[in-house]
């Protein structure tokens, strides 16, 4: 009875042993293996606070690249949503119909040298891959390199063309019929430059002499109509910047000097409308003027928003803005002066009910602001880039 | 040193004059208005020849953005990069077809032509950014406009660095 009773125990305590490991080995349980070959999406259409920055990459042109990024602040995984490339100085538009971003580029199959490919390549918005390209093999019409322009490529016709600027140095815009998927014309230019969308299925472009001129395409991409404001700005004492914001089918063109000219470009050739400056007389006794890489733009409510300067002069124009000025476009008057907490070269505003202000300040790096109240929000920093220049506000 | 640092310095850059230089400009652009071709680009002819001159009549560094050559150059200074103010770095092409700048010498007091000529077929060279913007314009007005590309015309558009070549003394 006694060793009955032993025994009793000691099944007990080892009972209790074999209970104890069992849950120790379930508390330590394998990780499930992992599926190779998984590969993230992004949703379509972007968040309203969702941008896409193109890095140039001055350093080393022969890739750079465009990065679509979060500003609602957090750190790197939360603001990074993925890339894709741009060859040589490339050009960007996106559609807002298609899931679709196009990249005008070139590139040499031995890096910077042998056989130049000139393409327009295709991305999906939601896998950032090349659906498709167009080469674009006509001698005449190889693309301009121009480093700071959103106007050399541009979507006309309900996003039916795609129109850019070519520079050998002739003077063309290409017209490319994206659902044939081919180049249907190339429209010979005076010597002009930038693609303003105008009227139903036409452009106009800036001229060397002060002048604009418009074309009107039919449903084959081919000139049907053509017409010209004469000269109207003095490129010399005061020229316009070819980099406007545009707002309800009306460019608002700054001028080197502080003052904007709208030009309406609804119709089917582009007319000249007011002259009015951004500058009170205090302002222009402090020599303010616009400036920057990108230096206009626009919110949801059309305001118009311009980076500003102080104690300009001639060569300014390229200078970093230390303030955005906000102006009403209808009352023609300046509604807020925004500081900016760097000065900086280039910004865009998101679309939405809560647009947000994203600058590229002197140190490369992102400032976000609210575009309502002026106040600056974050600071997007801390990742790999070079020259993380324009700023696209997502569509 | 990053482009906008040296943005940042040219703020405080004392700008030189123009007045004379947009009486050349403007003749100079009713000249090619409507011409595209290259044959009709007056800069297309440049070519490396004159060395600078003596530091009395030729002042300054030509490695050094303030050198009076440099007032709307946008690039890389070959001085830094293997070659010299007229003479691209080895295993480089020199482009013809350029853009043009008016700068005043301080060594004599006269308005030069000076012909910007990307020399281009390597990656960027990296050293010595200078951009200044004295006469630039906007890109419809190509001949002055340092925005493009200016590797044209050659085997390859990869841009590496700028020469500055002295074209002739502007005519008032």
């Amino acid at each position: 009875m006694k060793y009955l009773k032993q025994i009793t125990i000691m099944f007990k305590k080892l009972f209790q042993l074999v209970l104890f490991l069992s849950i120790c080995h379930n508390a330590s349980a394998d990780l499930p293996n992992d599926t190779a070959g998984k590969v993230e999406t992004l949703p379509v259409p972007y968040p309203d606070d969702w941008v896409i920055v193109h890095d140039i990459a001055f350093d080393h042109m022969s890739i750079g690249r465009f990065m679509v990024m979060d500003i609602n602040g957090g750190d790197i995984k939360d603001f990074f949503k993925g890339s894709f490339n741009g060859g040589f100085i490339s050009a960007f538009t996106q559609a807002l119909k298609k899931p679709e971003m196009y990249v005008l580029e070139h590139y040499y199959d031995r890096g910077t040298r042998g056989n130049r490919t000139d393409v327009l390549t295709i991305y999906d918005k939601a896998t950032l891959e090349p659906v498709d390209e167009i080469i674009l093999d006509d001698p005449r019409l190889k693309r301009a390199e121009i480093l700071v322009s959103k106007f050399v490529i541009s979507l006309i016709d309900d996003e039916r063309f795609l129109l850019f600027y070519s520079f050998t140095p002739g003077t063309f815009v290409t017209v490319i019929d994206l659902e044939k998927r081919e180049v249907v014309n190339g429209v010979p230019l005076p010597t002009c430059a930038g693609i303003y969308p105008t009227g139903k299925r036409g452009f106009s472009s800036l001229c060397g002499n002060g002048s604009m001129v418009s074309f009107q395409l039919d449903e084959d991409g081919q000139v049907t109509g053509q017409d010209k404001i004469e000269p109207f700005f003095d490129v010399d004492e005061d020229a316009l910047f070819e980099r406007p914001a545009i707002i309800g089918g009306t460019g608002y063109f700054p001028s080197f000097h502080g003052d904007v000219q709208e030009i309406d470009l609804s119709g089917g050739a582009a007319r000249l409308g007011e002259k009015w400056s951004l500058l009170n007389e205090e302002d222009k006794s402090q020599g303010w003027r616009p400036g920057g890489a990108w230096l206009a733009a626009t919110d949801s409510t059309g305001r118009l928003y311009v980076m500003m300067h102080e104690n300009g002069e001639e060569g300014s124009h390229d200078y970093p803005g230390s303030e955005i000025w906000v102006f009403d476009t209808a009352g023609k008057t300046r509604v807020n002066r925004i500081p900016l907490t760097l000065p900086a070269i280039a910004f865009d505003i998101t679309m939405g009910d809560a647009p947000k202000i994203v600058t590229t300040n002197i140190e490369m790096k992102l400032e976000v602001y609210d575009a309502r109240s002026g106040e600056h929000v974050d600071t997007i920093a801390d990742f790999y880039h070079n020259w993380p220049l324009l700023v696209y506000a997502s569509q | 040193m990053n482009w906008l640092d040296k943005q940042t310095e040219n703020i405080t850059r004392n700008v030189a004059k123009t007045s004379s230089r947009r009486g050349f400009l403007g003749g100079l652009g009713s000249v090619i208005a409507g011409g595209s071709l290259l044959p009709l680009l007056p800069v297309a002819r440049a070519r490396a020849t004159e060395q600078p001159g003596p530091p009395e009549v030729d002042p300054g560094d030509p490695a050094t953005c303030d050198y009076w050559r440099n007032c709307a150059i946008d690039g890389y200074l070959c001085s830094c990069c293997g070659g010299t103010i007229n003479s691209c770095p080895p295993g480089t092409e020199m482009s013809t077809i350029t853009w043009i700048g008016t700068c005043r010498n301080p060594g004599d007091d006269k308005d030069y032509i000076i012909s910007y000529n990307d020399c281009c077929g390597k990656t960027s060279c990296g050293n010595c950014f200078c951009n200044r913007n004295e006469g630039d314009r906007p890109t419809y007005r190509p001949h002055t406009s340092n925005d493009y590309n200016w590797c044209l015309g050659t085997e390859s558009t990869a841009y590496h660095c700028t020469v500055n070549l002295i074209l002739g003394v502007a005519i008032k």
